[in-house]
């Protein structure tokens, strides 16, 4: 069964074509796979941008907001004359150690951006193989910018599947000059390292949005549908004595095979299909009968209750051990794509019974199946076979043996000095050992301890304490039972329509977009918290992948979850789950559909105009509180570019690059008004462009200052600051110091801190400012 | 293990050849006095008791001044000790650099006292400083071994900790 999601009624009363100030000039027409189609002759300057078009106005982001670097490792060994130690020295390269930290993030963002554009080139292979090059991108009735990020880069709007080949093909050139220039012996600057790490971030925003919306096209995805399901979240929705398929990574051809065989088959309430990772948001954006069992966070102690039948991986973010962890359950192990293959056997071609057989009788360890049809027979048909014998499995050692073993630990402590949050692992063990699993119980919660399994590593017992949490957890995850709404993927241009005057104007404090992993200091609770804060406040809350499922997974007082209590409408005090980690690309996509439909600004080719307008004037901030891949590295590098600012939390600051900004250099702040010509003083708005908070509680002040924008009528700017004054107010216990620097004129100041504010500005010698009507830093010097 | 006291807290955040000198609350003492203009920096691990305390006295006896990071402002506030709020990574990146005029504006710190940010985010900033600011130096009095600060208290249990906070203290 395939979910269908009917498009609402056209909602656009006037031609939008014609109210817009575009002009298409009809250029070559080509024939295409049969069909004519309209080509549009690119109309702003930099179309298919190489690495050094977009230079100019990388140099003016990264003057403004200078890299900060951290180094994780003082040294280099990425070639032979080295190892290099780069502390206070050059490598014998050459290379310095502020280069070498950007050449470390440009290949972190390389790598990243491949993994997006490597998952869609698969899809859209695959897809084309399936529908055929000519199966229209058609988003539904109410989205006509179908692919915003490609029409600003590529200069031209996809009409087909067939389309998207032609931006791979872009993307993957500039990957490989951009990955090419992390060679021994080439780029010798950090500020260009730096460049090519934002534009290897642009063609991983643009990677991603070619996935998602190849993937919503072809397969019937959701389309912008602000009431997509709600759908089941959570190890305490799955019915364990069914036969259970668990499918971990993002790519959703797999688990899509899968559930395409059951409704073939008839057997769609015979087994359950369950992901973890963005795998599950993609699937239950196709079916919402398959069960999201949470972020990755969830890995190793889902996979180790031995829950899962079969475990169908894919690629990106899957244990690399998932193998030999699979294997001590005696659960069979599908690998289905060439990024992941783990020493199986590739039988694509083999009979799938015969496949079946070999894996129930152990012949084989695991299988590589490459056909996402195949694949969906096989794993159904194994994990109908192996269920019944596999119901031992099922139970972990009881909870006597827990303390027995328990029992063993020494107290060395070194479980808690090698975990990444120095989580009290040890106490949890020494409590259990006296029948006290409180310790354990609180790792389990809103996965305090995400799993990744280093305590277990070193402890010098053995103890297999991922499995000794997966036992006292096991009682908690009954009640494990929560929502997600599936994934709607993009915003509606006619709901960008409405909220773009205002978002710009500051009606509406912002937008703010939750995304990320689980690397979380204290467990998912926070970003529900943080989220549950901001649309209290009437923020339009976007969230995608591991983030949107962390929302999820918190419950209110009445025992509702936050996607229960809010609609999914790109408005204030909407809950909008995009989808998964490519659905990131809509976030950006909002904010240049905010540019194009509100402010009329051509995309085509125009790279440089539709940033600048964003950096300036429209109020969006994204939150990557558990930012752990590489991927999320390109992800908000590319966010960054855009001009959209990014709040990391504290293992953010492991990327080893910031982009900071200096409230204190009022220089680095002069604006240009494009209406009058003028150069003024500018302001702090935003601050930062890539910050890493040390706790929640400076991180939401900080993202609630993010969102200030010059252009801010009086009106929106006390509704910011409103925003801003109260939650540093409540975490500071004191008006916040910088306010001043946000106050342009009297009328400003938000009435209910007009004492206090107007005493700042006293003490301060403030005086007010000019402000521009369309603020700007093109035509600035050096242009 | 022997060395157990400094090999890095969080052993991994080892970086390279260059590891911190283990110091006592005597050395620490003679940095403070030696230094020009120090800078004690604040962060969310010490906002409870009996640490707030042991802070705030340290902070008083050498007359420091103070930078609180994350949310640690409020609680040092609400205990009379008076502190700018920077976030750990924007005090960082104002200490890097040589033109900065410090927190009250008499020129550039030349030696920064870490107590109580949380441990892998100090360690990056640290390296920041190690890597970016030669015109520093940096103490850690955390009862943490930080291999990426130029001087650091060894790793401790709470008792030795507390005692050796008290000592510089004066208590
Ligand atoms: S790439 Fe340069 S710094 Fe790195 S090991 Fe080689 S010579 Fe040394
Ligand atoms: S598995 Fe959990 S407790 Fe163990 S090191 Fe990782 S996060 Fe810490
Ligand atoms: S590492 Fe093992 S033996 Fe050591 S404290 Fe932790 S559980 Fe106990």
């Amino acid at each position: 069964m395939v979910i269908y999601v009917a498009p609402k009624p056209k909602e656009m009363k006037d031609d939008f074509w014609k109210s817009k100030d575009i002009k298409i000039s009809i250029g070559e027409i080509e024939e295409n796979e049969g069909a004519k189609s309209v080509e549009e002759i690119p109309s702003g300057p930099t179309p298919k941008p190489s690495i050094t078009d977009l230079r100019s106005w990388d140099m003016k982001l990264l003057d403004r907001y200078e890299p900060f670097y951290a180094p994780f490792c003082d040294m280099c060994c990425l070639c032979t004359f080295g190892k290099c130690d780069l502390n206070g020295k050059k490598g014998a390269c050459g290379i310095d150690a502020a280069a070498q930290q950007a050449r470390t993030v440009l290949l972190a963002s390389c790598i990243g951006s491949a993994c997006h554009s490597g998952h869609s080139r698969h899809l859209v292979d695959h897809l084309i193989h399936e529908f055929g090059a000519d199966h229209p991108i058609d988003m539904g009735m109410n989205i006509d910018i179908e692919a915003p990020i490609m029409m600003t880069v590529l200069g031209k709007t996809p009409k087909n599947l067939g389309d998207l080949k032609e931006a791979l093909d872009y993307l993957e050139e500039q990957m490989i000059h951009l990955l090419s220039a992390c060679h021994t012996g080439q780029e010798g600057k950090s500020i260009d390292f730096e460049s090519k790490a934002l534009h290897a971030g642009l063609m991983d925003n643009l990677g991603m949005e070619i996935g998602d919306i190849a993937q919503i096209a072809a397969l019937n995805l959701p389309k912008g549908d602000e009431d997509a399901p709600l759908v089941e979240l959570g190890v305490g929705t799955i019915q364990t004595e069914k036969p259970v398929i668990l499918c971990i990574g993002h790519n959703v051809l797999p688990g899509a095979g899968i559930m395409d065989y059951m409704d073939e088959t008839g057997q769609e309430e015979d087994l359950e299909v369950c992901g973890i990772c963005c795998a599950a948001i993609d699937i239950s954006r196709y079916n919402n009968r398959a069960k999201v069992v949470g972020p990755m966070s969830k890995q190793l102690k889902f996979v180790r209750s031995g829950v899962a039948d079969v475990i169908v991986v894919d690629e990106q973010c899957v244990r690399t051990d998932v193998l030999e962890e699979a294997q001590a359950k005696n659960t069979a192990v599908l690998a289905t794509t060439d990024k992941i293959c783990l020493g199986l056997p590739d039988l694509t071609d083999e009979d799938a019974d015969k496949v079946v057989s070999k894996l129930v009788n152990k012949e084989i360890e695991g299988a590589l199946i490459l056909d996402p049809e195949k694949l969906g027979e096989i794993a159904v048909k194994t994990a109908n076979i192996l269920s019944p014998e596999r119901a031992n499995m099922k139970m972990l050692p009881d909870l006597d043996e827990i303390q027995k073993l328990a029992a063993e630990c020494t107290e060395c402590g070194w479980c808690q000095r090698v975990c990444p949050n120095s989580q009290p692992m040890m106490e949890a063990v020494t409590g259990a050992a006296t029948g006290d699993f409180t310790g354990f119980e609180n790792l389990y919660l809103t996965d305090v301890c995400y799993t990744c399994g280093r305590c277990e590593q070193e402890c010098e017992r053995e103890l297999p304490l991922m499995s000794m949490l997966a036992k006292v957890g096991e009682r908690l995850s009954k009640e494990e039972k929560f929502t997600i709404r599936a994934g709607r993927g993009p915003a509606q241009d006619v709901e960008i329509r409405k909220v773009g005057a205002p978002l710009v104007l500051g009606d509406i404090p912002g937008v703010i977009a939750f995304v990320g992993c689980s690397n979380y200091p204290e467990g998912g609770k926070e970003v529900a918290e943080m989220a549950k804060e901001f649309l209290e406040r009437n923020y339009i809350v976007l969230t995608t992948g591991c983030g949107a499922m962390s929302i999820g997974e918190y419950k209110d007082e009445e025992g509702k979850t936050l996607y229960e209590q809010y609609s999914g409408d790109f408005d204030a005090r909407g809950l909008v789950n995009m989808g998964s980690c490519v659905s990131n690309s809509h976030v950006v996509g909002a904010t240049i559909k905010v540019a194009n439909i509100f402010a009329k600004k051509p995309l085509e080719g125009n790279f440089e105009e539709i940033a600048d307008y964003i950096l300036n004037r429209v109020g969006a901030c994204g939150v990557a509180w558990g930012a752990y891949s590489q991927k999320a590295a390109a992800i908000a590098t590319g966010v960054n570019r855009w001009g959209i600012p990014v709040v990391l939390g504290p293992h953010g600051s492991k990327y080893r690059r910031l982009y900071l900004g200096r409230a204190d250099k009022k220089e680095s702040w002069k604006i240009k008004d494009l209406r009058t010509g003028e150069v003024l003083e500018g302001e702090p708005a935003p601050e930062h462009l890539l910050y890493a908070a040390e706790t929640r509680e400076e991180a939401l002040p900080m993202i609630a200052k993010l969102c200030i924008r010059p252009t801010d009528t009086a009106k929106g700017r006390q509704i910011k600051l409103n925003n801003y004054l109260d939650l540093y107010k409540r975490y500071f216990g004191r008006l916040a110091p910088d306010v001043h620097l946000f106050i342009r004129n009297e009328k400003d100041i938000p009435i209910t801190y007009k004492k206090d504010v107007q005493k700042v500005l006293e003490e301060v010698g403030w005086e007010p400012r000019k402000i521009a009507q369309e603020p700007s830093l093109m035509g600035m010097d050096g242009d | 293990m022997s060395n157990d006291r400094v090999i890095p807290w969080q052993p991994t955040v080892i970086a390279g050849p260059k590891q911190a000198l283990m110091v006592t609350p005597e050395t620490a003492e003679l940095m403070i006095r030696k230094s020009k203009r120090p800078l004690f920096v604040l962060g969310p691990l010490v906002k409870e008791e009996p640490l707030l305390s042991l802070a705030v006295g340290i902070a008083e006896k050498w007359d420091l001044p103070v930078v609180t990071t994350g949310n640690a402002y409020k609680a040092f506030n609400e205990k009379g000790l008076d502190s700018t709020a920077y976030g750990a990574v924007e005090i960082v990146n104002l200490l890097k650099d040589p033109e900065w005029k410090g927190v009250n504006g008499e020129g550039q710190h030349d030696l920064v006292i870490f107590l109580g940010c949380i441990y892998y985010l100090a360690s990056q900033g640290l390296s920041s400083l190690k890597h970016f600011a030669p015109h520093l130096k940096t103490l850690t009095i955390c009862k943490f071994f930080h291999s990426n600060a130029d001087a650091s208290f060894p790793n401790m249990k709470d008792e030795e900790w507390l005692k050796y906070l008290a000592k510089m203290a004066g208590q």
